[in-house]
């Protein structure tokens, strides 16, 4: 089973590598704040095109990209009503314990089953390969219990 | 290429700047402070801490001459520090701003500062004796979105900005009263302040770190599509080279040489642009890197790929998959985060760059000498 979500895995690593160049970026819009662009919204030239990974219908990941932040969504393979309610509860669980996993975003993108917000600040106190690891060994462990 | 000193300053960086003898260093460790630690004996001590701003500053500039600090932050405004005494008195600049202030620079006369800025405009700040403070004619309307860079001509008339738009432009600041006529050239001789003289649209993404060659012959800036453009005989017919390198973006850009520029960015390692005897521009190595090495890492991953399967194969005949997607490595050597600001050292007298220093989001500031180097001194001339 975790063999074959290798190549997806991989292929998430990859473009969060790329992706996860953040710097310090002031709000264009409102005096003195300091926003993740990628919530906001607010100027779309901040904004790079997302990244859509697909495993198959069920099973994807979605990358948003700003200046300042990085948005990553997934949706996590639900084969019955059982996993779908585990899931559920299991995924509600962690986002209610966000600040303890700090890049955790409280509520999912619509469509998806959770989300991790990386700041540039984020980039800042951690080191960037740590962080990208933790995002993907969450992944390859949710796929082990689904 | 040897590192002289790396030394770990404080937690991160935004930027830094040499005092004129380069015995001091001024940087901001991501706070609303700026720092200046001395050279003492054998450990860097801090001498003093300028405490004004109110949110993060990001931009520091030293001028050489008049031994000036020019500090812009995120809280709007921009201050003059002078020394009088043991002291730094600050003195405030009237920017107009109403968004954050992004990058300053002093010109090459240190007569006037230009501060980019979160509210698209640029400010060219020049000193007025009568009330004793600096003052800040705008650039307006010129640019979509924050300007992330500034970079002055040595004719001290001609300034060079990048922006999140993705554009790069040259502006003419001709004061009057400021400026004398005759020290423009001929390019922008007849301008009027302001007045954009060339726009350019190479970049499909934001683009940062714009510097000009010593001559001011070229000018090189880089996107964040990893890739760093060359535009030289910048005037009515300018001619633009594009470089895409295979490695994360760069964040700012350096020229050693009319024809050597060093980038620094996300890979945490500063990489060597040069160009040919045909004037072309292309990708040379990392700094710190032999350039035979890169065939034989080559190998090297292929050999670990190779070695992953057999590990998988192993695996699957006991049943208990514990695989996993091989871990990234730390990038970089010296710095292990980010590097966001890159300034040239002890200058020859023939204006080439012996030495730079380099400052990220890790903390440190490393200081590295091109002179030890042997590829350095078979390309600069």
């Amino acid at each position: 089973m975790a063999n074959t979500s290798r190549s997806y895995l991989t292929c998430i690593r990859n473009t969060l590598e790329a992706a996860m160049c953040l710097q310090n970026f002031p709000c264009q819009e409102v005096e003195r704040h300091n926003k993740p662009e990628v919530e906001l919204k607010t100027s779309p030239e901040l904004l790079l095109n997302p990244v859509l990974i697909c495993r198959n219908e069920a099973e994807k990941c979605l990358i948003e990209i700003s200046i300042n932040s990085l948005r990553i969504s997934i949706k996590v393979k639900q084969a019955d009503e059982l996993e779908n309610i585990l899931t559920k509860k299991f995924l509600r669980f962690l986002s209610m314990r966000a600040e303890a996993f700090q890049v955790l975003r409280r509520k999912p993108v619509q469509g998806y089953d959770i989300s991790f917000l990386v700041t540039n600040y984020h980039c800042e106190d951690m080191q960037k390969h740590k962080l990208i690891d933790f995002i993907v060994q969450f992944m390859e462990a949710r796929s082990l219990y689904a | 290429m040897t590192t002289i000193e790396a030394h770990q300053f404080a937690q991160c960086i935004t930027c830094h700047a040499w005092s004129p003898d380069q015995t001091m260093v001024a940087f901001c460790p991501n706070s609303t402070e700026v720092h200046i630690y001395r050279f003492l004996v054998d450990k860097w001590e801090r001498v003093h801490v300028l405490q004004k701003h109110d949110q993060i500053v990001s931009g520091i500039d030293w001028s050489v001459r008049s031994n000036k600090i020019v500090t812009v932050s995120h809280d709007r405004n921009s201050y003059v520090w002078n020394q009088e005494g043991s002291e730094w008195v600050p003195t405030l600049v009237i920017l107009r701003l109403n968004r954050a202030a992004l990058c300053v620079q002093w010109s090459p006369k240190e007569n006037k500062f230009a501060v980019g800025s979160g509210a698209k405009t640029v400010c060219i700040c020049y000193y007025e004796q009568e009330n004793n403070w600096w003052v800040s004619k705008l650039i307006r309307k010129r640019h979509s979105s924050s300007v992330t860079s500034v970079a002055w001509h040595p004719n001290n008339i001609l300034l060079a900005t990048t922006s999140t738009d993705g554009k790069c432009r040259i502006f003419s600041t001709l004061i009057k009263g400021v400026d004398s006529r005759d020290s423009a050239t001929s390019l922008a001789s007849d301008a009027k302040f302001g007045e954009q003289i060339v726009q350019l649209d190479l970049c499909s993404s934001w683009a940062f770190g714009v510097k000009w060659s010593p001559s001011g012959n070229t000018l090189a800036y880089v996107g964040h599509n990893s890739t760093i453009y060359f535009i030289e005989d910048v005037g009515p017919a300018p001619s633009a080279q594009t470089v895409a390198f295979r490695d994360l973006p760069l964040r700012d850009v350096m020229f050693v040489s009319e024809r050597m520029v060093v980038g620094v960015g996300f890979d945490c390692n500063p990489m060597i642009f040069a160009a040919d005897e045909s004037g072309l521009w292309s990708y040379v190595k990392y700094v710190n890197e032999r350039r035979a090495a890169a065939s034989s890492s080559k190998y090297g991953s292929q050999f670990s790929e190779a070695f992953g399967f057999g590990k998988l194969y192993g695996q699957s005949k006991y049943g208990v998959s514990t695989d996993t997607v091989e871990p990234s490595k730390p990038r970089g050597g010296v710095h292990h985060n980010c590097i966001n600001c890159i300034i040239p050292l002890k200058k020859a007298e023939d204006g080439l760059v012996k030495k730079f220093s380099t400052s990220g989001l890790d903390g440190k500031v490393a200081i590295w000498d091109i002179e030890s180097d042997a590829d350095f001194s078979l390309k600069r001339n």
